[in-house]
């Protein structure tokens, strides 16, 4: 199945959940990095339950505190 | 527009009118926008300036904004005189 | 009140915009804009700003000019270290465009003085450095219903967003709360370059620009990424979190909170 994550469509095996989505994609700290599907957030213990299925819009929100 | 020619010239009295031969572009459209800034939607500004550049560019920038250039003339001294209906917002 | 000859020259690349013109220019000229933090996202948000002519500027920063700074600070120059950096910003304001107001306050932002500073502008840009200080300003200004732009820059990497009363999530919407001390770097730690500070600062400026002028499409509901390494730039659509602590329909954020360990320690060691 395809899914899109960051924009960019990625093939996954079916049955992904998105806490397997964020090791596959090796995305550091995951505990503070916020994911949405679709536009809804997804968020603690869902992550491991929220299955993906094809055509789904994946992004990872990444803290960045600098400025000064 | 169903105006005769005679009331069409006589609507061409200006309101206001300006005088940008001492500047170059893009001063010479920043003025012209500027005067007309100051007028109400319909009134007339007569407008004073050089030929070349200005009086290719000014009525065509004017024309862009949704201005209506109602007459571009030549006068006597080699300047030219142009008449511009100030748009709606 | 009409322009004078010298401002319209001066402005003549924004007046000869069909979307600006001078009553757009005018409105620059009567805007009011508070920048929170002096540094690589405020100082070319600042001269962005002041060199369009927005009308006051307000400039919050504790601290003063160091070396380090320089190399993204831009409003500050070598002969400036040392000072605080409200007046040194000042200073490069003032000689820029002596149409601009800056009203500064050398001091901290917190919980106590937020509401009070926000209130007397039109638009506030997020320039500061660290996450307590940032949802602060979230808060604030959501709980006061200002609109502001907020940035985050580390190493090559940055993101933008803004919010309008009514229009779109928060910065709470997206992240929900501060991560602990430590637990994500930020520039100090990890270093940033100088010019993608400039890339994020001048877009928060086009977005205060665009507010006031009222052209355009704002980053409303939308987080900017810009990767400097690999160029791209991607607008992210974001929705609004129903149970956001502070822009939710049923809030438990009702006024601002200092959430600054370690500025507080830094308070407590200079007031010592």
């Amino acid at each position: 199945m395809d899914i899109i994550v960051s924009g960019v469509k990625k093939t996954f095996a079916e049955g992904l959940t998105v806490a397997q989505l964020l090791i596959e994609e090796k995305v550091e700290s995951p505990e503070y990095v916020t994911v949405a599907v679709n536009e809804e957030f997804v968020e603690g213990e869902a992550k491991a339950a929220r299955i993906l299925t094809s055509g789904d819009q994946v992004e990872f929100l990444y803290f960045m505190g600098g400025g000064r | 527009m169903s105006q005769t020619k005679a009331a069409a010239a006589a609507s061409l009295q200006p309101d206001a009118e300006l005088d940008i031969t001492d500047v170059v572009c893009p001063m010479t459209f920043v003025k012209v926008k500027a005067a007309l800034d100051d007028l109400d939607e319909g009134q007339i500004l007569a407008v004073r300036l050089n030929d070349g550049e200005p009086v290719q560019n000014v009525p065509r920038s004017l024309k862009d904004e949704g201005h209506k250039v109602l007459k571009l003339s030549e006068a006597a001294d080699g300047t030219y005189r142009l008449l511009v209906r100030r748009a709606p917002d | 009140m009409a322009l004078s000859d010298a401002q319209l020259e001066r402005y003549s690349r924004n007046v000869i915009l069909k979307e600006i013109g001078v009553k757009g220019q005018k409105k620059l000229l009567a805007g009011k804009v508070l920048i929170v933090g002096a540094g690589g996202l405020g100082a070319p948000a600042a001269m962005y700003l002041a060199a369009a002519g927005v009308g006051v500027l307000g400039l919050a920063d504790a601290d003063r000019v160091d070396l380090s700074n320089l190399q993204r600070q831009i409003i500050h120059a070598t002969p400036d270290v040392g000072k605080p950096k409200v007046a040194s910003a000042r200073e490069t304001i003032q000689a820029l465009n002596p149409d601009v107001e800056v009203r500064t306050l050398e001091g901290l932002v917190q919980a106590d003085n937020v509401l009070e500073l926000v209130a007397d502008y039109d638009f506030v840009i997020d320039g500061t450095d660290n996450f307590p200080a940032k949802f602060l300003i979230n808060d604030a200004c959501v709980l006061a219903g200002k609109p502001f732009s907020h940035a985050g820059i580390i190493r090559f990497k940055g993101q933008t967003t803004t919010w309008v009363p009514g229009q779109g999530a928060c910065y709470r919407c997206l992240f929900v709360a501060p991560p602990p001390p430590d637990a994500v770097p930020t520039c100090r730690q990890a270093g940033v370059v100088g010019a993608l500070a400039g890339v994020l600062g001048s877009l928060q400026a086009m977005e205060a620009v665009k507010y006031l002028t009222g052209v355009g499409q704002l980053l409303t509901g939308r987080l900017l990424t810009f990767d400097a390494l690999s160029m791209d730039f991607r607008t992210i659509k974001v929705a609004r979190r129903p149970n956001c602590a502070v822009c939710g329909p049923t809030p438990t954020i009702l006024r601002p909170v200092d959430l600054q360990p370690a500025v507080c320690d830094l308070k407590a060691a200079k007031t010592a």
